[in-house]
């Protein structure tokens, strides 16, 4: 076993610190109190190539590998987690349905742009009565000539607000549903009949567009068609489980924030004549958190080595979404204690963290979905079938 | 075009906690940066690069340990970089590195440009641009804050006397570049990677030398011997005020009073 | 013991629940996103005779049983935590610490005025350097004839922005004072006030006295009797902060478990799956325990005896209960449980007030601690 990043992944960590902290710190509170998506910082991602960080260098990725981006979500995600749930849904899941399952030609069109930030991604699957349910889907799409013609409507699509490209599951065979009935299509948002009908005002990661899509006669060409006919489920269900790990990855971002900024006001704040850093109730704290995150970074990055090694990693997937983000809120909780009343207030970034943290749980499957996951494949292997 | 660009490395300061109580620095993450002068001129000769053909070479400004900090300058646009190794040379100070890089830029085919930073942040090291210029027999800028190319010609900005003045030279020229001047840009993903794993367009952009093929032992033996370190006497602890304001000055009219007296 | 309401307490929660559902409820979303106090239900709730809830007819108090005021707190903050916070500073930190310590005059120049909502009352104890530790407290009360001079700066004062009546806390030549401090006295500034996470529709203000004048006859209780004064007016909101935590849960679980009765997903409501259903049974178990130590401790309010060992535990439990449950009910709404334009968002925000308000969690365990060790002979230190 060697647990030790390579010289360039080394390298690309600092690359990615220097430009987190130069480019997204300082924006961070600002987006989330304006509630805008930072498109500036999100171009320049591209200009550097981060954007294409998971993507062969032949599709203008800078292949780097899962374990780059993992490194990537990590650091955006320490300073922001709106700028890095933008990347996250534009590269993670929306152009990486792209990446694993389009032809070549797909790839040529659609991948380069999206890994240079010249154009931007989002990944279309829940409806409003399709969440954890994802195979309840009712968006249809229906074959006419070299076309097919799209109608329904997508809710909560990060990106969705300002994506040039968006890939779509829609139900081609309502009689075979998602085994053989459902096809992924990527769509451009220019084209007639897309439309965004509504941004979402949430609690946190207020720096994204969670948009409500609607689709209305909408023709995507059939060369659109991303994967096969009828396969589109498989294809959506991959790039959930990449995205699962990487979310992982972006918790620890968000735990290793936490805890920095609760040890350095530890240190700092005194109360009853002695810094709060002397205080058993404290220590405890930070000790849990530090701990937790330890232990998460080890399960991040190892299920990242086994990706680029080509090994099975689903079911670790799932526990890195699962237990991320319950660290990530953990830590942010305790770090935002730590600071009393200042942790309430929205001057001080602990707030934002605890607004941002709370989604975690929540999209790209929540917590009980993962559970629903991690438990049927334990139960499989002892020939059980389980249903959600 | 020829642009030299001479880098050195220093300890990434934000990774250092300096505990005066404890009399200790404690070096929490050991990382080096290129030395901000250094990373000014890097920029500098990007920035040229980036208006008329030419090609862009970094060497090391001391003996390194290793070669990340040339690595991160191809990262960020330099076309070569030369590690230069050796024995001999671990002990070169200045002049013997002005020997060596003299040397090297000759084996490069000449230079048209050097630039380098007028200072380095732990030393405040700042004879080398000098020393150069006068090796190379070529005209010097020092301390400036930008540097263009244009007719044949080479053209700075300095601060002179609280204003802006621009100058002129003819190549070969040593321009030092102040720290601040320029912000360096951040690495093109793809070359990273790349320059790291030594594939690709970047892949033998990086080539070690070894010193003693470009100079004679005699050359490199320093001119500077070190004999040991002595320090400044530790100076009195100064005087901590609290209470209102009014007790706060008070304390503090009496403390100076009472070193007055002494 | 008898763990039934009295027929008057029932009917004082139908009267309380009609009172939040057309008064409370409607704007409650609206006042938070626009960061607004409830001005006008505050107006409405005087004329109930809520805004003097617990004090004597006498000064036009509606002369509540303290079981009867939590009951009121509980069922405001069911719709606006923001609200009961208001209330409950006003009532349990201001009014009663006058009707407890005042001097006769006292009473009757300002109790009827806070009954009848004229003015608000606002308590301002914690400063910069002084929050867990009170005794920190470094504002100044110099006396000058029968005038006294408060100099110093209060941050995080409740109502800070709508009050009419500051009760400060200051040091004097014996110890630390309360004063009665009216929001018109020269050298009195409201200042900065903080944006919240949670309870956006009450203000919290940073408070600046500078050479601020009040005469002698200010002081609440004797000289020096401002630390017991401040403990006993934050025993009792720590009971009143229980009872907020205890409806802003209550209501959590009812509108979750309502939203999982409507959801379907995997052709069946949400109510269906183990997971949810453990989730409002955990939630219900705490809301349910929480609720009988919130009424056990109003209850020792009334009692009159020593209850800040009681009103350390209700509190510290009330705030891990508020945050515990609205994290779970956020979770049953999935999605939804994160938009700001269902209430479950701000419920959420809300609660994680709590753990901090009327003093930290970890001060209130340092509290119990200290009473336990202290009955085996044992002084601890925070
Ligand atoms: C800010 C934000 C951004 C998002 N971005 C995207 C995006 O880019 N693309 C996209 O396609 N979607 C996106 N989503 C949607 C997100 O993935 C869904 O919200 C999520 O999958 C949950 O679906 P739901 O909200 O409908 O909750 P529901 O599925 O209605 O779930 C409600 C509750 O019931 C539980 N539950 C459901 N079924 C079961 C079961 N069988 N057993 C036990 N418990 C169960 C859930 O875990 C949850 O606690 C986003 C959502 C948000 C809030
Ligand atoms: C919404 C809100 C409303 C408020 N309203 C009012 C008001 O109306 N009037 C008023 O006077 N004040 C008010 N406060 C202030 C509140 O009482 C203080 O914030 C609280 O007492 C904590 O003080 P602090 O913020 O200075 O935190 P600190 O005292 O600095 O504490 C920071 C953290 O350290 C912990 N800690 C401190 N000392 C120890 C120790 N010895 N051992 C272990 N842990 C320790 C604390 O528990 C906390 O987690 C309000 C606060 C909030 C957030």
């Amino acid at each position: 076993m060697d647990f030790t990043f390579s010289p360039e992944h080394i390298a690309l960590r600092r690359m990615i610190r220097e430009f987190a902290e130069n480019e997204v710190a300082p924006i961070a509170a600002e987006i989330d109190r304006d509630h805008q998506v930072p498109m500036e910082t999100m171009r320049k991602l591209g200009q550097v190539g981060l954007l294409g960080v998971c993507f062969p260098q032949e599709y203008g990725g800078m292949g780097a590998g899962e374990m780059g981006y993992c490194i990537l979500m990590e650091e955006i995600n320490r300073v922001c987690t709106s700028t890095g749930t933008n990347v996250g849904a534009h590269i993670g899941i929306g152009a990486m349905a792209i990446y694993l399952d389009g032809n070549d030609e797909q790839k040529r069109r659609y991948l380069i742009p999206l890994a240079r930030g010249e154009q931007f991604a989002a990944f279309g699957l829940t409806e409003s009565g399709a969440g954890s349910d994802a195979a309840a889907i009712r968006t249809r799409a229906v074959r006419e000539g070299d076309s097919w013609i799209l109608d329904g409507g997508k809710v909560f699509i990060t990106n969705g607000g300002y994506a040039d490209v968006v890939t779509v599951m829609a139900v081609t065979d309502p009689a075979l549903g998602a085994r053989g009935g459902i096809t992924a299509f990527i769509v451009e948002t220019d084209w007639e009949g897309f439309k965004v009908a509504r941004e979402e005002d949430k609690m946190g990661i207020r720096g994204t567009s969670t948009a409500e899509l609607v689709f209305e006669e909408l023709r995507v060409p059939h060369e659109n068609v991303l994967g096969k006919v009828g396969e589109g489920f498989v294809t959506f269900m991959k790039s959930l489980d990449m995205g699962r790990l990487t979310l992982g990855a972006a918790c620890i971002g968000g735990a290793e924030m936490a805890l920095e900024s609760a040890v350095r006001w530890a240190k700092t704040r005194r109360q009853f004549g002695a810094e709060l850093a002397s205080k058993q109730a404290i220590q405890w704290k930070i000790a849990d958190i530090a701990t937790e995150l330890e232990a998460l970074r080890s399960l991040v990055y190892r299920v990242a080595w086994l990706v680029d090694t080509g090994q099975p990693f689903g079911q670790l997937a799932a526990m890195c979404k699962l237990y991320g983000s319950e660290v990530a809120s953990r830590a942010i909780d305790i770090a935002l204690q730590i600071h009393g009343g200042l942790g309430f207030s929205r001057d001080f970034p602990l707030e934002r963290g605890f607004r941002d943290a709370r989604i975690g749980e929540i999209y790209e499957g929540t917590s009980e979905v993962q559970r629903i996951v991690i438990a049927s494949n334990i139960f499989r292997e002892h020939g059980v079938r389980i249903r959600p | 075009m020829r642009i030299i660009v001479i880098l050195g490395r220093v300890l990434d300061p934000s990774g250092i906690v300096v505990k005066g109580s404890a009399g200790r620095i404690f070096v929490n993450r050991e990382e080096y940066l290129i030395q901000p002068a250094d990373a000014c001129a890097l920029e500098a000769a990007l920035r040229i690069k980036d208006g008329m053909a030419a090609e862009v070479v970094a060497l090391p400004r001391s003996p390194l340990p290793d070669d990340d900090i040339l690595r991160q300058a191809i990262a960020r646009g330099a076309d070569r970089a030369i590690y230069l190794t050796g024995p001999a040379l671990k002990a070169a100070d200045e002049a013997a590195m002005t020997g060596v890089l003299t040397a090297a830029i000759e084996r490069l085919g000449g230079a048209d440009l050097v630039l380098i930073g007028s200072t380095t942040l732990d030393t405040g090291q700042g004879q080398l641009g000098l020393r150069l210029a006068e090796a190379l027999g070529g005209a010097q800028i020092t301390g400036a804050w930008q540097v263009s190319s244009a007719d044949g010609q080479v053209q700075a900005v300095l601060q002179r006397n609280g204003r802006y003045v621009a100058v002129e030279a003819d190549p070969p020229v040593v321009v030092t570049l102040l720290p601040g001047a320029l912000k360096l840009r951040y690495p093109d993903g793809v070359r990273l990677i790349n320059v790291y794993r030594g594939v690709g367009e970047v892949g033998d952009a990086l080539e070690a030398w070894d010193a003693a093929d470009l100079v004679d032992e005699a050359a490199l033996t320093p001119l500077v011997e070190s004999r040991g370190k002595e320090f400044a006497p530790e100076r009195e602890r100064g005087v901590r005020a609290s209470g209102t304001p009014a007790e706060m000055a008070q304390a503090a009219a009496d403390a100076l009073r009472q070193r007055m007296r002494r | 013991m008898d763990f039934t309401f009295s027929e008057e307490q029932e009917m004082f929660r139908a009267m309380f629940r009609d009172f939040s559902a057309k008064e409370i409820a409607p704007q409650a979303e609206e006042l938070d996103h626009e960061e607004k106090p409830a001005l006008g239900a505050l107006r409405k709730a005087a004329q109930q005779g809520f805004l003097g809830a617990t004090l004597p007819e006498e000064y036009f108090g509606a002369e509540l049983d303290y079981t009867s005021y939590a009951m009121l707190i509980e069922t405001l903050a069911a719709d606006s935590v923001s609200t009961a916070v208001t209330l409950a500073t006003h009532v349990s930190l201001v009014a009663m610490s006058i009707l407890n310590h005042g001097t006769p005059e006292q009473r009757e120049e300002w109790l009827p005025l806070l009954a009848a909502g004229e003015v608000i009352g606002a308590f301002a104890l914690t400063e910069p350097d002084a929050g867990s530790d009170v005794q920190a407290v470094a504002t100044r009360a110099t006396p000058d004839g029968d005038q006294v001079t408060l100099d110093g700066v209060k941050t995080w004062v409740a109502n800070g922005e709508i009050a009419g009546l500051f009760l400060v806390f200051a040091q004097g030549a014996e110890g630390m004072d309360a004063y009665l401090v009216p929001q018109d006295t020269p050298g009195l500034t409201v200042g900065y006030r903080e944006p919240t996470l949670g309870l956006r529709s009450a203000t919290f203000n940073t408070l600046y006295l500078e050479g601020c004048r009040v005469s002698e006859a200010n002081r609440l209780g004797q000289p020096g009797e401002g630390g017991s004064i401040a403990q006993q007016a934050q025993d009792r909101m720590a009971v009143a902060l229980a009872a907020a935590g205890l409806g802003v849960s209550e209501n959590a679980i009812q509108v979750a478990a309502q939203y999982a009765t409507e959801r379907v997903q995997f052709g069946v409501p949400i109510a269906q799956k183990q997971a949810i259903q453990g989730y409002i049974a955990e939630a219900k178990i705490e809301v349910e325990a929480l609720r009988y130590l919130v009424y056990h401790a109003a209850w020792l309010v009334d009692q009159r005896g020593d209850y800040g060992f009681d009103a350390s535990v209700v509190k510290a439990f009330g705030a891990r209960v508020a945050r515990s449950v609205t994290n779970r009910m956020v979770q049953v709404m999935g999605g939804y449980g994160y938009m700001e334009d269902y209430p479950m968002a701000r419920k959420y925000r809300d609660a994680r007030a709590l753990h901090i308000i009327g003093g930290p969690t970890e001060l209130h365990d340092f509290q119990i601690a200290q009473r336990i060790f202290a009955d085996l002979d044992m002084d601890i230190a925070p």
